[in-house]
Formats: structure tokens, C-alpha cells, sequence
């Protein structure tokens, strides 16, 4: 089968099913370098699990999931570390490691992967840092941050890596409405700099505003895909207006 | 009651340290083949979990009297070790002793350390994987050092466990504290006053041992927790 390169992810018949259950069933799409894919629908709808199959996180998959070519579900394990190297993840839950401080929990990865000395993770952990205004909490430990400002630093710590797309599964989800705003516009930032990112939310205005292609997932189907103009605005599709009827 | 003990003195000292020895070794060789084990029962690896789980199982399933016998006969054909006194006792005996004390410790605190284990959030594993590092990385370096604070009351009560249990020593001609106590209760025709001795030291080593694990448990828990 032909392979696109110019898609950093490729995504082929898809179909996961835990027990009888099918979560995914038959999923097909791609991002491109540099495009913004935000992933949107109701709960349970398989969104989460289609993110965590993007990075291999969850296996037990059928189909095919590329990562710049290479499909995943066929690599060794030490392939699919170095494909993860460059697939930063962002989790609802921040899961930061609460035994590091903020700058052990930023540098730890990219010093035991030996991608930097450790001075040259320090500086760029500082300079990262700087960029989300936490510069002066990098010897904090998360417990005593803010859940938004442990999603900023969580987002920092996937951004020491260098990767070449960005995994965001629900980032504001666990945090209280004040905190929403400094997360989405760290995120916004990122998408600035031309980071490939996809983005699983409920955030709908940031949705809109920061897609190139918005998939709108119903019960393990992408029942809707376009521009966030069609899907917002236009779709005809029955589930994709009924659900943003709700929710919007 | 107790004026034997002006003469008997260094023979209990001589027990306590040889107790302390075997129970030092004993504890280092269980944490390590506790480490090993739990690796083996998590991993994927299907025969390796099998004999992890099989040596568990084993081991807890039998008294470790017959354990360390068992171990002892097995060793002292096996392994020429030199018949050199090491505190009042040969270090054939004592070796293979110090040896049985971690196997059996090992079973225990493997369970212990997959305790730990699960008491970890899975997001952490997943944000170690998904940082690119492998499987065994975020074990080790980041599950292990949290799941070591959360089972270090755990873990003290099977060090306290092992010290005491160290007397089963005594059957394969161990000089421990215990042995020791009898032996002079046999001179003295009165084995009270000796035993009372014996525990007596039991007491103050495993004291000594749980006031150092309240110790490390605050210094563990000031790091990231205090902060809130």
C-alpha cells in the first residue's frame, strides 16, 4: 500500500475492541506535518483510545498506525522508544512524577535517554519554562502547583524531548474553569511555532479556533470530518449537530 | 538472677553480633532477589512469571525451618566453603544460613515491592513510556522510588520478621543470639534468665531497626509531600 511521507501520522482501518466491546471500529485518517487535528464527540466515544493507539500506547489494536512511515504495530520495542521520543503525550491527569522536582521532572528523560548533557537539559528546561512564566517554580514539586500550572510544566516536560508531534488527551478536563485559560494558551503558543499537534477536547471555542481538520467520533466511528467551519457550521450530519446542540 | 551475666557477657555479645550479621546479609540478599523476582512476575514474559510465581508460592508454602535445612545439606555438598570460625560458628554454616534467611526473605518481599507496585498510579508507567523510555527505565526510575516510600512500613515488618526468624539458624549450628542463650542456660541448669536475655537483645535490635525506618520514612515523605 502506498505511504504518504508528507504525514507525520497515518491511521488504516483502525479497529479496537475491548472484550466484545468495540471501541473502535474501522478508523482512517491522517496528519499532515504541521496541521492541528483536534478530536472531538461524547464521552466514551473511543477518542482517548484512538489517542493512546497514536503513540502505541494502547497495542491491542488491528489495522495500522504510522508514525512517519514506519507502522508501529510491526517495529521492536526499541523502535517504538525512539518513535515515542518524538511523539510528545499530554495526559488529563498531568501524571508528573511527584518524587522529582519540576526541573528532574523535565530533564529526567532526555538525560537518561542521553539526548543532552545534563547542563545542556538544565538550560533548555529554564528556557522552556520561561516560555509557560514557571521559570521560578523549577525547584517546586508538583504537589505544590496548581493543576494548571502542572499541566504547563507536564506539557514542558513532553516538549524537552524535541518531539515532531504533540499528543494532547483531554488537557483541561481535570482542571477547575479559572486554570482552563493558561493551558489552552500555552497550547495556542506551541501551534504558533508550527508544532504538529492532535488534540482530544471539550473545549469547543478553542477547538474551532485552533484546528486545520476537526474528527468528530461517535460510538468508535469518525462520523464527521472536515474544516471547522463545515463541521461547526455546516455539517449536515445528524449526531455532529445534535452533539454540538448540547454542548455548545 | 541475672549475675551470670558477668561472666557470660561476651557470649551473648558475640550472639547479637552474629544475629545481626546473618540478618544484614539475609535482608540485602532478599531485597535483591525480591527486585529480581517481582521484575520476573510482571514481566511479559510468560516463563519468567511462572517461575517467579512458583517460587513464591514455594517458598511460602513451607516452614522455614525445613527451608533452611534443606539449603544448608544442599550447600555444604555443593559448595566446598573453608570450616574458618566467624563469631563462635563456621562460616560453612554460617553462609548457607545467611543465604537460606534471603531466599526466604525474597519471596516475601517481592510481594511487598508488587504491593508497592500496584499502589502506583498506571499514569505514571504511561508517562514514562510514552517519554520514550523503556519499560524497565520507568519501572525502576520512576514507579520503584515512589512504590519504596509507600511500602517502607511494609518492608519494615518483614526485616523485624527476618531478625527474629534469623534463630531458625540455630538448627544448622548457627551461633546467633538465641543458640547462644540455650547454651548457657544448659551450663547454668536454668534457661529462663538466658532467654529472657535473648529477647531482651531481640527487642533492642528490632527497635533500634523500626525507630531508623520511622527515620527514613519522614526524611522519604518531607521531600514531596510536606510541600502541600
Amino acid at each position: 500500500m502506498l505511504t504518504n511521507t508528507e504525514n507525520i501520522i497515518e491511521v488504516r482501518g483502525l479497529k479496537k475492541a475491548f472484550d466484545q466491546n468495540m471501541v473502535l471500529k474501522d478508523i482512517n485518517f491522517a496528519v499532515k506535518k504541521e496541521e492541528k487535528v483536534v478530536i472531538i464527540g461524547p464521552s466514551g466515544g473511543g477518542k482517548s483510545t484512538l489517542l493512546r493507539c497514536l503513540n502505541h500506547l494502547d497495542g491491542n489494536y488491528t489495522g495500522d498506525v504510522l508514525f512517519k512511515g514506519q507502522n508501529l504495530g510491526q517495529l521492536s520495542k526499541k523502535e517504538l522508544q525512539l518513535c515515542r521520543r518524538k511523539m510528545g503525550m499530554v495526559f488529563q491527569q498531568f501524571n508528573l512524577f511527584p518524587h522529582k522536582s519540576v526541573l528532574e521532572n523535565i530533564t529526567f528523560a532526555p538525560v537518561k535517554l542521553k539526548l543532552m548533557s545534563e547542563a545542556e537539559a538544565i538550560a533548555n528546561a529554564h528556557d522552556l519554562l520561561k516560555q509557560v512564566g514557571l521559570d521560578e517554580k523549577a525547584k517546586a514539586y508538583p504537589q505544590s502547583l496548581s493543576g494548571g500550572q502542572q499541566q504547563r510544566v507536564a506539557i514542558v516536560r513532553s516538549l524537552a524531548m524535541q518531539p515532531e508531534v504533540m499528543l494532547f488527551d483531554e488537557p483541561t478536563s481535570a482542571l477547575d474553569p479559572e486554570m482552563v485559560g493558561e493551558v489552552l494558551g500555552v497550547m495556542e503558543r506551541l501551534a504558533k511555532t508550527g508544532m504538529t499537534m492532535v488534540i482530544v477536547t471539550h473545549e469547543m471555542d478553542f477547538a474551532q479556533q485552533i484546528a486545520d481538520k476537526v474528527l468528530f467520533m461517535d460510538n468508535g466511528h469518525v462520523a464527521d470530518i472536515g474544516t471547522p467551519d463545515y463541521l461547526f457550521n455546516h455539517s449536515k450530519n445528524f449526531r455532529t449537530r445534535t452533539f454540538l446542540a448540547k454542548v455548545m | 538472677m541475672f549475675d551470670f551475666l558477668g561472666q557470660y557477657y561476651p557470649v551473648f555479645i558475640q550472639g547479637a553480633a552474629q544475629t545481626v550479621v546473618i540478618s544484614l546479609i539475609g535482608i540485602c540478599i532478599g531485597i535483591l532477589l525480591g527486585l529480581v523476582v517481582v521484575a520476573m512476575n510482571l514481566s511479559k514474559f510468560k516463563p519468567f512469571s511462572w517461575l517467579a510465581k512458583t517460587y513464591i508460592a514455594i517458598v511460602r508454602g513451607t516452614p522455614a525451618m525445613i527451608q533452611v535445612m534443606l539449603i544448608y545439606y544442599v550447600l555444604s555438598k555443593a559448595l566446598p566453603i573453608p570450616d574458618i570460625r566467624f563469631l563462635g560458628s563456621s562460616l560453612d554454616r554460617v553462609i548457607p544460613g545467611s543465604i537460606a534467611l534471603g531466599v526466604n526473605s525474597g519471596a516475601y518481599t517481592a510481594e511487598i515491592f508488587r504491593s508497592g507496585i500496584m499502589s502506583i498510579a498506571v499514569g505514571q508507567t504511561e508517562a514514562g513510556i510514552s517519554l520514550g523510555l523503556s519499560e524497565n527505565t520507568t519501572l525502576f526510575s520512576v514507579v520503584m522510588p515512589q512504590a519504596v516510600r509507600n511500602i517502607l512500613p511494609a518492608m519494615g515488618n518483614e526485616f523485624i520478621s527476618l531478625i527474629k526468624e534469623s534463630s531458625v539458624l540455630f538448627y544448622i549450628g548457627v551461633q546467633e543470639v538465641t543458640a547462644q542463650a540455650l547454651g548457657v542456660g544448659g551450663t547454668l541448669y536454668n534457661f529462663i534468665p538466658p532467654l529472657l536475655v535473648a529477647a531482651a537483645i531481640y527487642f533492642v535490635l528490632t527497635f533500634v531497626l523500626s525507630q531508623l525506618l520511622q527515620l527514613a520514612e519522614n526524611r522519604m515523605g518531607r521531600k514531596y509531600l510536606a510541600l502541600n
